[in-house]
């Protein structure tokens, strides 16, 4: 197809505003899927996306449309991750595209997420068209929505198509304004063929699938094609576009968007946002590739300790098609080995703890997450520390940065003293205050990220009953007063609950563990000190009292076998059971603390 | 069932399981049921046929009868269990004891017991306290204990012992300090005190999980310290966990055991602080030095050269079995030496005098210095367990935790 006839979009939405719908209302619309091969939520192919209404990889795929004009299209709707945990990701889609729809529910109006996402796109310089879905609601309130996307996202409201996706009613006037407003695709003035890698997958028979824009020239297989960061040149073996099922074609033409496979076995050799070019006479790269960095840190442990290897393999299959994901070993005195992995995020983290749960049906549990933190040594080197644990001595430091972010809260009017309370308690500042509309305001801070790790978001869901949203963008790091708590037992620090916390959270969180093992750690024959501290100096302690007896009254011949085989199990579930300082602890009563925390 | 196999010895315990009771007690996990209809008769006449089967291989030096309700056989019954342990030459044990409920004694059947040879009584007290007793859903009163220990006395018993528990929910420190000082002022030989124990299938076990009252370890502990202290000053040698008993009197009047042959160096009475009290309970001594003993009767277990078997636990079932001419078993394991030895070594702690080295060595094949020494210097190193002279025994402070210690001596990867 020529450039001209090629549109290239996302969709931009906060979940359950009607992305999917819209999607699959457009391939049906379009006849790239028949109606009897209509599936609900067809481009979120995994069960977690379609349960939790979110996409975490990138799906293009390719559209035919006759348009009023009489001419024929190709629009390639690259369907993106919704959430800022996978931004870098977001917009390395977004800048294969030259447009994004821009979902808006016609009741609920602009979402903290929406707000995120309209800033990267912007950024990308993409052409945006906004889309006022759900307008067949009873309660839906158009002017308020249009009223909502001037004041909030600086968007002109009079030029929002009204639809609903469900009903069908739009759907013509969305893929004539794709076609209409969307600019065509420009080629680079690259002096040779030029393409961005915008995502990948991995396929058990095709190794990994490398999808594609192509910016300059065409791609055909059986070219070599130069991976310019990862520097490895290969041969392309297939290229094709997906439908959404993905299909071969001879080629891809520049601004085209598609696949192609290079039996390349190991994910990481490609990165999301290098560019391929020919070998022989390389363009130069396309802008904004970045090696992709973890913001959170978590240990991550089988509940059973003989899973270890388990965990490994599922680990590392997981990372085939989740190159953000990383991970080393670690271990720990409380919970044995385990894997410290480093996530895009939040949602990141929840995401690959869930699919390891559920897709390889593993019994696992995670430890405190952990920010990335700068550390400045008192001889001016810098240090970067994601774990607790590796934090260096206190007296060689200078100053601690910790990340900082900056969070949108969209909550209803009547809760703003409780969400204003609950920033301030996070170490939040409310930088501005916004009204917008009859019911809601959106609250724009500033907030260290170690302090949204936890239960921010769960608490701003029922501080608002449900009715709140959230969403953050990375903002840099800054100084810190922070410390870092240990929690011992019987004087032997147990690293698992080891953490970075400011100054000023220090002894309230030691209290609350202190008080949280006391209650699971059982009693020993000995008193157990539970304490928490921060460097040298005890601020928490509790005292698990020394058990008095433990024998069976009685004991005579028809007993011995059955009491024999009871202190058998005993001693099979002791080897089970860490040893601390000399405390026997079953590694459930860590799970136990982990879990509440 | 063969004979003793040639070159070995017989058999010298004997356990007999009845299991009937008038009332199933709220702390019992024990095997019985009503003795409705003619299911007593009928268990009477296979058990009669078990101890056929197995006396031949039987010369027991120590008979205990427990239950259920042993004294719960009526006259006649018991009648014919006797003649045929008489006929069987199963009654010239050095200790036969039977156990009794304070409510089911009578001058009869004392003296039926007593003629046959039966020479200890182990009465079923509890407590002396009444709304103790109904808590426990014991049939007995105070009064009873009184009576009955009267009755046994007058029959001619000269070793008897009473069975009290502590911990009891509602009891509290004056309550049980009154029925042990009433409790040892009747005198007895022999005291064994239990910690009430919360099995499972019980109706305690099922109200201490409805949070229906509370255990409190502390007043348990203090409970017991109050047992040992004031059992001592009474004249009475605790000797293991639960088990005191007085030595022999002083006025000469002997008790009516005959010293049993001792075996393999076992079962020496003396007057040191880890030797045996002349009335501790040879039968139950024999269980923890891990002496052959065979167990008649359903649910009934015991332990024959290596063979570890337990009758099943359904008195019509083991009738079956036996008018058919065989014994009911319902499980046999045998038992490798390494795994009788750890066994034997957990077990054998309980007892105040522990192990001596020879002794186990006799007793098992193996030696407790070179198989266990790291978990006996554990104990040792925390005050748990010491050696005096060439014995391992817990300490006072240890056999509060003879279950962890018990635990490390087992050697379940030889099972």
């Amino acid at each position: 197809m020529d450039a001209a006839h090629i549109r290239n979009f996302s969709i931009i939405a906060h979940i359950d505003h009607g992305k999917t719908t819209l999607s699959d209302r457009l391939l049906h619309r379009t006849g790239t899927v028949a109606t009897r091969d209509m599936e609900d939520q067809l481009l979120d192919a995994m069960d977690l996306e379609r349960e939790r209404g979110i996409t975490i990889k990138a799906h293009p795929v390719t559209m035919l449309y006759r348009a009023k004009n009489g001419e024929t299209y190709e629009l390639n709707l690259i369907d993106t991750p919704g959430h800022v945990d996978f931004a870098y990701e977001v917009s390395r889609s977004l800048s294969a595209c030259e447009g994004a729809l821009l979902i808006v529910d016609a009741a609920q109006g602009v979402e903290a997420q929406t707000v995120a996402n309209v800033h990267l796109a912007m950024k990308q310089g993409l052409h945006i068209i906004p889309v006022i879905n759900k307008i067949d609601l009873p309660h839906a309130n158009i002017p308020q929505a249009r009223q909502q996307l001037e004041d909030i996202l600086a968007i002109p409201g009079d030029e929002a198509i009204l639809a609903s996706a469900k009903e069908g009613i739009g759907i013509e006037d969305i893929l004539e304004a794709i076609v209409a407003r969307i600019p065509a695709p420009k080629p680079t003035d690259a002096p040779s063929f030029q393409a961005l890698i915008f995502d990948s997958y991995f396929d058990t028979y095709k190794g990994v699938v490398i999808l594609v824009r192509v910016t300059k020239g065409e791609l055909r297989a059986g070219m070599q094609v130069k991976l310019l960061h990862s520097g490895r040149t290969v041969e392309v073996k297939e290229v094709g576009s997906f439908n959404p099922k993905p299909y071969t074609r001879d080629r891809l033409e520049v601004g085209e968007t598609g696949y192609i496979t290079a039996n390349i076995k190991s994910p990481r050799e490609v990165k999301v946002g290098d560019t391929i070019t020919d070998p022989r006479n390389p363009s130069a790269e396309l802008p904004g590739f970045q090696e992709i960095h973890p913001m959170v840190f978590s240990g991550i442990y089988p509940i059973n300790t003989a899973d270890y290897e388990q965990l490994k393999v599922s680990v590392a299959k997981l990372q085939l098609n989740d190159s953000a994901l990383t991970y080393q070993t670690e271990s720990s005195v409380a919970l044995g080995f385990g894997l410290r992995c480093g996530f895009l995020g939040l949602l990141h983290m929840e995401i690959v703890q869930e699919r390891l749960r559920r897709e390889f049906d593993m019994d696992i549990i995670a430890t405190y997450p952990s920010v990335v933190y700068r550390v400045l040594m008192t001889d001016r080197t810098e240090k970067e520390v994601d774990n607790p644990a590796f934090l260096p001595d206190v007296t060689y430091i200078e100053t601690i940065f910790e990340p900082i972010v900056k969070a949108f809260v969209i909550c209803p009017g009547d809760n703003i003293g409780d969400i204003m309370a609950l920033i301030s308690e996070k170490r939040g500042e409310i930088r501005h205050t916004e009204t917008l509309d009859a019911r809601r305001v959106m609250l724009t801070c500033k907030i260290p990220l170690n302090e949204i790790l936890i239960d921010f978001h769960d608490r701003i869901k029922s501080i608002t009953r449900g009715y709140g949203s959230m969403d953050y963008e990375p903002e840099g790091h800054e100084a810190s007063d922070m410390v870092k708590l240990d929690m011992m037992v019987n004087g032997e620090v147990m690293e698992a609950f080891s953490a970075l916390v400011h100054r000023t959270k220090a002894e309230a969180r030691g209290r609350t563990l202190a008080a949280k093992l006391k209650e699971v750690i059982p009693r020993q024959q000995f008193q157990v000190a539970i304490q928490a501290a921060i460097g040298g100096k005890i601020i928490a302690r509790e005292t698990v009292s020394a058990l008095r007896k433990d024998v069976t009254a009685k004991c005579y011949g028809g007993d011995i076998s059955r009491k024999r085989k009871l202190l058998e199990k005993q001693k099979e579930g002791k080897k089970r059971m860490k040893s601390v300082g000399s405390v026997e602890i079953p590694q459930e009563a860590f799970v136990e603390v982990l879990k509440t925390n | 069932m063969p004979a003793t196999p040639a070159g070995a010895e017989p058999v010298r315990s004997l356990y007999v399981h009845v299991p009937f009771c008038a009332h199933k007690c709220e702390y019992c996990a024990f095997y019985s049921a009503p003795p409705s209809g003619d299911v007593v008769n009928r268990y009477v006449a296979a058990l009669v046929r078990e101890l056929e089967l197995i006396a031949p291989d039987c010369r027991p030096n120590t008979i205990f009868f427990g239950g259920g309700t042993p004294s719960l056989l009526t006259l006649k019954q018991w009648e014919t269990v006797l003649l045929a342990m008489e006929r069987l030459g199963l009654t010239r044990a050095g200790e036969w004891t039977v156990e009794c409920n304070p409510a089911t004694v009578s001058a009869d059947k004392a003296k039926l017991l007593r003629d046959f040879g039966v020479n200890r009584i182990s009465m079923g007290v509890q407590s002396l306290d009444e709304q103790l007793l109904e808590r426990l859903g014991r049939i007995h009163t105070r009064d009873q204990v009184f009576r009955s220990f009267d009755t046994l006395r007058a029959a001619g018993f000269e070793n008897l012992n009473l069975d009290l528990m502590f911990a009891i929910p509602g009891q509290t420190m004056a309550l049980w300090q009154r029925t042990l000082d009433e409790a040892l002022a009747l005198g007895s030989e022999h005291l064994s005190c239990y910690e009430v124990i919360y099995e499972e299938d019980t109706p305690l076990f099922a109200q201490l999980n409805a949070g229906e009252f509370d255990v409190d370890e502390d007043l348990a502990c203090d409970l017991y310290d109050a047992l040992i202290d004031r059992s001592s000053a009474a004249g009475f040698r605790q000797y293991e966990i639960a088990n005191f008993a007085r030595d022999r009197r002083s006025n000469g009047q002997g008790p009516m055991t005959k010293a049993p042959e001792p075996q393999a160096g076992e079962l020496v009475i003396g007057n040191g602080p880890l030797d045996l009290p002349t009335f501790a309970c040879r039968h139950n001594v024999g269980y923890w030095r891990g002496l052959d003993s065979y167990g008649c009767g359903p649910s009934a277990s015991e332990y024959v050269r290596g063979l570890r078997a337990k009758n099943w636990s359904n008195t019509t079932l083991y009738c079956e079995q036996l008018e058919k001419g065989r014994r009911a078993k319902e499980m046999a394991e045998a038992l490798p030496p390494l795994g009788r030895a750890g066994e034997l070594a957990a077990f054998g702690l309980r007892m105040n005098r522990g192990w001596g080295f020879a002794e186990f060595t006799v007793r098992t094949g193996f030696d407790l210095r070179a198989g266990w020494q790291s978990e006996m210097g554990d104990l040792i190193r925390c005050g748990w367990a010491a050696v005096t002279g060439d014995r391992f025994h817990l300490t006072r402070a240890g056999l509060r935790f003879a279950d962890s210690a018990a635990e490390r001596f087992l050697r379940p990867e030889a099972l």
